[in-house]
């Protein structure tokens, strides 16, 4: 990339709304993968045309842009891995319109999760999908990557709730994808196409997104385990006993004695948490329901249960499992967290038997591993934890990684089930679904010819994740 | 320009660098960022830039130092860290290397104008971290020093100053001639009835929104001032002007602020509701209400409160006729 271009750049969105300042370029060589590699320069839109214009330019010279929205990705989904524009979406944060008369609102793509419930809350509504990052996740972000989160398992994904979308394509051109209706039967849908897309295909300019009433009741529960096997067979049965849970969590010794190292919790340090919770419009309802539940975490050895409808207590319960992720890195000293095989997806018979074989292979590998997750919807979320200093300890990652993912796909698994691809999870990715790979290209050829947008992700993403960018650790031994 | 560094004090804080897994709950939370939004403005951009220079990615430059010296201390970052990295040690010794490396500073730090200051000394008491004091000029003159790495940017000298000489850069929306603008900005839209001086350090935080726009409209408006002590009478009495029916200044309770600056607070507004009286204003218009950190939902049930019993009062007819 030129000077000029930086110049022409500026033109577009205002020199305040772009930088090639080495610090600011630095400051956006990462999220929260391990990934690091310098974008060449940083542009922030806040219109439509801008975003056209900037794609406008930035196809006929050749140059790759990267969408990003708050860089909470883990994955390195906005690491500019050939450098490039790397345009931030935040300030393109309005919502546009709310109408609970049609169950829907307009926004744009840089509204915060948590601020979109906020604004609805007054309605008597809610925006369910929410992953645990929602105070600082872009909706833009959660599109890209179709996210999902605790209430994953009665609620669904990101997906499920794009009715439309206004995405800008490679060559600057606007497009309405999608409708205002929750079904239709008027072609390809092509809106469901770009969630998950990565950035790959366009990029997202507003959004409209079916809302949900809030349920009038809400009750969480939280049980503990002895043993981790127990468990994951009680998520299991509720899961096939006819509950339908808005949560079911479950949080292992390892992340229980991290969260209380991390955040003083004083949990109970057992075997493993469960987190469940009911809600409806009928107290009865709610609590057959959590009842139901209960039981069976009592018939799985399940101890020590509580129950709270009120809203502070759960949020106190739930505190931990909100920051689990972060808290991971105070585990024990000299290792940390890293964001690696982070989010597969199990079939429901299988989470107890997953969850002991991550133990085991990460304890045979020289490595930490946490499990957790929304394992009522079969994500199990893990993180290696190690000694980032150690250049062996990459090569036990890698080793985990490989070893993991065969398994993992062996028992009808997916490599991620909300976080996305990117450049971390693409080689197992890309080993267990090379029969797709060619249609994917064909998509991406067909809408981005130049191979602009977001380059080297996904399909096209390096086979050694190691080496795919500089890792943002500093290796020395 | 790029100065050769010594990273002797920022160098011990890398295994807790590392630590950080860039999760970005930070940033939320963070004034600066919402002030300028770019990444470089964010705790974990700040740490990344910290980490960079003593790992030898990044040079050390006059851009770099000027990101590191902007950060308020309000440690919203480090609190709510989940990691629990000490955020603000971590910029406070790459500060002292930077500034023993000779760079020139500035940022959030406290300046001193030697032409209008009288060297009275009143600021440096007020100072919580002794970054004030009075040192030998030459030739029996004197001067105030600001020591740069202790400052904290709270801004307690600057509203207390009486001959105005000590300011702040602007850009954060929290210097005086910042505050009087945002004053007469928020009391021009939606009618708004009341005024909040809200305390960025204990209170904001629980019901803070980012710059989305909710589409509800509120008979209120808030305005985070960093500590509650930065909350001059002119500020007030502007409000007044311009239209508000009531003002409320929401800060830590006394025993929990960082800089003592809600007992300097308490005492103002006692002194401000006589001033009140003498302008025809009922001093219920003015109140003061402590709330611990985390208390959002005590904060919005006494706006609602207030809310109602200036909607009882209605406009301030005399001051306005005046």
């Amino acid at each position: 990339m030129k000077k000029v271009d930086v110049e022409n750049l500026k033109k577009i969105v205002g020199s305040e709304n772009a930088t090639d300042n080495p610090v600011d370029l630095y400051a956006y060589s990462g999220d929260a993968s391990v990934h690091q590699a310098m974008p060449n320069v940083v542009v922030r839109p806040k219109t439509i045309e801008q975003v056209q214009k900037i794609m406008r330019y930035a196809n006929k010279n050749r140059i790759p842009v990267i969408p990003r929205g708050a860089g909470t990705g883990t994955s390195g989904h906005a690491v500019p891995i050939d450098g490039g524009i790397v345009m931030d979406m935040k300030q393109m944060n309005h919502i546009l319109e709310i109408k609970p008369g049609d169950v829907l609102v307009r926004v744009e793509p840089g509204v915060v999760d948590d601020d979109l419930n906020r604004a609805l809350l007054p309605y008597g509504f809610f925006y369910p999908p929410a992953p645990a990052s929602s105070r600082i996740a872009t909706i833009g972000g959660e599109i890209a990557a179709n996210a999902s989160g605790v209430r994953s398992v009665k609620y669904g994904a990101t997906r499920d709730y794009i009715l439309g979308l206004k995405v800008v394509l490679a060559d600057g051109s606007l497009v309405n994808l999608g409708a205002n209706t929750r079904v239709h039967s008027s072609g390809y849908q092509l809106e469901r196409l770009i969630v998950g897309s990565e950035g790959t295909l366009g990029i997202v300019v507003e959004a409209t997104i079916r809302i949900y009433p809030l349920p009038k009741f809400r009750c969480l529960g939280v049980a503990n385990f002895n043993k981790l096997e127990d468990a994951g067979n009680a998520i299991s049965e509720i899961i096939t006993s006819g509950c339908q849970p808005s949560m079911l969590e479950l949080m292992d010794g390892i992340g229980i004695v991290a969260v209380n190292k991390a955040l003083d919790l004083g949990l109970k340090e057992v075997g493993a948490i469960i987190l469940f919770e009911a809600d409806g419009n009928v107290k009865e309802a709610v609590d057959f329901e959590i009842n139901k539940m209960k039981e069976i975490c009592k018939a799985h050895n399940g101890f020590g249960i509580e129950l709270s409808y009120d809203a502070e207590e759960r949020k106190r319960i739930f505190s931990g499992r909100k920051k689990l992720f972060a808290a991971l890195s105070r585990y024990k000293e000299g290792i940390i967290c890293t964001d690696l095989a982070d989010d597969m997806g199990v079939p429901n018979s299988k989470i107890a038997e997953a969850a002991a074989k991550i133990h085991e292979i990460a304890k045979r590998n020289n490595v930490i591993m946490a499990v957790y997750g929304h394992c009522g919807s079969g994500v199990i979320h893990t993180k290696i934890m190690l000694d980032p200093k150690k250049k062996d300890q990459w090569k036990d990652a890698d080793k985990v990684i490989e070893e993991l993912y065969d398994y993992i796909h062996s028992v009808g698994g997916v490599t991620s089930a909300e976080h996305g691809i990117g450049l971390s999870k693409a080689p197992p990715w890309k080993k267990a679904r090379a029969d797709i790979i060619p249609m994917m290209r064909a998509i991406k050829k067909a809408l981005d010819p130049n191979n602009i947008l977001n380059p080297h992700k996904l399909m096209d993403a390096p086979d050694d994740w190691v080496k795919a960018t500089d890792l943002r650790y500093r290796v020395v031994k | 320009m790029v100065k050769k560094v010594d990273f002797k004090r920022s160098k011990k804080w890398e295994n807790e660098l590392d630590k950080c897994i860039r999760c970005g709950y930070c940033y939320e939370l963070c004034p600066l960022f919402k002030s300028y939004s770019w990444e470089s403005d964010t705790p974990r951009g700040k740490l990344l830039m910290v980490h960079g220079m003593i790992t030898g990615k990044i040079a050390p430059t006059q851009e770099v130092v000027d990101k590191i010296f902007q950060c308020f201390y309000c440690k919203n970052c480090s609190d709510n860290c989940s990691a629990g990295v000490p955020v603000t040690d971590i910029l406070t010794d790459a500060r002292a290397d930077l500034i023993n490396a000779g760079f020139e500073v500035q940022g959030t730090i406290v300046q001193i104008d030697e032409d209008l200051c009288s060297v009275c000394g009143v600021c440096v008491p007020l100072c919580k971290y002794d970054a004030l004091k009075i040192v030998d000029k030459g030739k029996d003159k004197k001067k105030i020093e600001v020591d740069k790495v202790e400052c904290r940017g709270c801004g307690l000298c600057l509203a207390a100053c009486p001959s105005g000489a000590i300011s702040q850069k602007e850009g954060c929306n929290v210097t005086l001639p910042e505050l009087h603008e945002s004053v007469k900005e928020i009391l021009k839209k939606d009618d708004k009835k009341l005024l909040v001086f809200a305390c960025n350090y204990s209170i904001f935080p629980g019901m803070q929104l980012s710059e989305t726009e909710t589409l509800v409209k509120t008979p209120y408006g808030i305005i985070v001032t960093m500590c509650s002590g930065r909350v001059a009478p002119e500020l007030i009495l502007d409000a007044f002007e311009s239209g508000a029916w009531g003002v409320m200044v929401a800060g830590c309770p006394p025993e929990e602020c960082d800089h003592d600056g809600n007992y300097k607070t308490r005492r103002r507004l006692i002194l401000l509701k006589n001033i009140l009286k003498e302008l025809n204003i009922n001093p219920k218009r003015l109140k003061l209400d402590w709330f611990s950190t985390g208390e959002s939902a005590k904060l919005q049930q006494e706006i609602n409160k207030f809310v109602k019993e200036l909607e009882n009062m209605g406009p301030i007819e005399a001051y306005v006729k005046r």
